[in-house]
């Protein structure tokens, strides 16, 4: 099955580099909690604002980990390395390949975001994650590792998925849910937030962990996040003129 | 059997491939060559499913080749011109993923790669990630990895690339013998004493063209079996006659050294390029 093969190769991949993974999944998301959450130090929603900030910090982290895994490795494999013309030669069916890709991504955003909510655990929170929040983590590096898949097939050259991260990740961060609420926000561009796959799965996760009832719309916004930018990831590998 | 119908290729304004037709046999050695930007190395992309056609179809055995023919994918196996191989893993990484990709069994890719790098002399460093592989020893393991999958039709972009005189020539025994087993090869290669030694049919391509298909000898007997280099002091002029006795009448009269030869398929190479440039 080309699916395990794909989730081979990321293995070996994590196995060898596993402490640069493991530090680089770490450290901004740490910032952010030490920064705002036990630093700057304040309340939101009548709760510290820790409480507010940790499922935001991890739903991030979630993306940042399934985005960066596959978009820059991608890239790299298509555009330096060249291997990417023998997994193209080979005849491993290439939606084997992309589905491969999009698990390995959201199990190392999973992986990423698990790391989080183990340094986090001395600090006695309260807060709940069970099944479905991992789940919910699990379908956002859904998302976002086939984003990096489908920015890696359109990026020209090594500078692009910085630039894609600069333009897009970065921004999506920050305003999706994570370090504050959008309700204060302009009526459009809280519109525009509310729609993006982070702020529904930091939204999601956010009312789980506080036991409070979820909006179940928000898993079916990624599902269709996942369906459509699935659909252009296999319509680059097999209609592509120029892979 | 490989067969190029109406085949082309066009990248914006640029045709790379234009309207080739082509029949390799099975079993056959053939070379594509032609020189820089005639269009081999876009051919070998479409053969690999890389590239798809602007126009025309390709197709193996008689089946037409797309991206998601699995089944006519398994019988090739492609030495691209670059290092087409994950940096960062180390040579038996590298066969493992390649034999995974083909739906080898595991027990079947750690035999044959054992085979394969110890025919290829990497044994003892097949632990050594791709990274720190020097050239020639990168250009071997791509070879291990295209037989690992024992492919029906080999697609070889410049495979020797890189080589030493001695491996080059290992190289070339290696090929012929997979040739004797009746593997299919194509082989686009700049080294033209290497199609001549190997192929057993030729294609000179230029300006994404085929110009003409022939055998070596045939393209050399066109030409003329025997060449006279007159040697300038700023130049070499080669004159090519069908008879030695008509190149030695030529070389008597000639005033500066020479030097009096068999053609090789180079003098064919260079012929028909500077005609093609002229015209």
């Amino acid at each position: 099955m080309g699916i395990i093969t794909i989730l081979w190769e990321k293995w070996v991949e994590f196995r060898r580099d596993f402490y640069k993974i493991t530090l680089a999944a770490m450290i901004a998301p740490m910032m952010y909690l030490l920064v705002f959450g036990l630093g700057v130090q304040n309340m939101s929603h009548g709760k510290p604002y820790l409480l507010y900030l940790i499922p935001g910090v991890v739903s991030l982290t979630t993306m940042n980990g399934s985005f960066n895994a596959i978009a820059q490795n991608l890239n790299v494999q298509r555009l330096y390395e060249k291997a990417f013309d023998q997994v193209m030669i080979s005849p491993t069916p290439l939606w084997q390949f992309v589905v491969g890709q999009i698990l390995a991504g959201a199990l190392r955003g999973l992986y990423a975001g698990g790391i989080i909510l183990l340094l986090v655990w001395p600090i006695h929170t309260g807060l709940i994650f069970n099944a479905l929040s991992f789940l919910v983590l699990f379908l956002n590096g859904c998302v976002f590792s086939v984003l990096g898949v489908v920015v890696s097939f359109l990026a020209k050259n090594h500078a692009d998925v910085p630039r894609f991260s600069t333009y897009f990740i970065m921004p999506m961060a920050y305003l999706c849910n994570t370090f504050f609420s959008t309700e204060n926000m302009p009526r459009a561009m809280r519109s525009v937030l509310a729609v993006l796959p982070l702020s529904e799965t930091s939204s999601i996760v956010r009312s789980i962990s506080y036991g409070e009832p979820y909006d179940p719309a928000g898993i079916l916004v990624l599902l269709a996040y996942l369906v459509v930018l699935t659909a252009v990831g296999l319509w680059f590998v097999y209609r592509k003129q120029n892979l | 059997m490989i067969e190029l119908r109406n085949l082309t290729k066009q990248y914006d304004r640029t045709v790379a491939v234009d309207n080739v037709s082509l029949t390799i046999e099975t079993g056959e050695f053939f070379g594509l060559l032609g020189s820089n930007g005639a269009g081999k190395t876009t051919t070998i992309g479409m053969l690999s499913t890389l590239l798809l056609p602007t126009a025309g179809e390709i197709y193996i055995d008689g089946q037409l080749l797309t991206r998601n023919r699995t089944d006519i994918k398994r019988k090739i196996s492609v030495i691209t011109q670059e290092y087409s191989m994950r940096q960062d893993m180390n040579m038996d990484e590298i066969m493992e993923y390649q034999g995974r990709l083909y739906y080898m069994p595991l027990r079947a890719i750690r035999e044959k790669t054992d085979y394969l790098l110890d025919f290829c002399g990497l044994t003892k460093d097949r632990k050594k990630t791709v990274r720190k592989l020097s050239g020639g020893m990168k250009r071997k393991l791509m070879v291990c990895r295209a037989l690992l999958t024992d492919p029906q039709i080999l697609l070889l972009d410049e495979p020797t690339v890189g080589m030493d005189a001695f491996a080059r020539r290992q190289m070339w025994d290696l090929l012929r013998r997979l040739n004797q087993q009746k593997l299919t090869i194509l082989l686009t290669t700049h080294y033209i004493e290497e199609a001549q030694m190997l192929c057993q049919r030729v294609a000179m391509m230029e300006k994404g063209k085929i110009l003409q298909v022939d055998t070596p000898a045939g393209f050399i007997r066109q030409l003329g079996d025997y060449a006279v280099d007159e040697i300038l002091p700023t130049l070499t002029h080669t004159s090519f006659f069908a008879t030695k006795a008509e190149a030695i009448a030529y070389a008597e009269q000639v005033s500066c050294n020479f030097q009096l030869r068999e053609t090789v398929l180079e003098d064919v190479f260079i012929a028909r390029s500077l005609r093609a440039r002229q015209e």
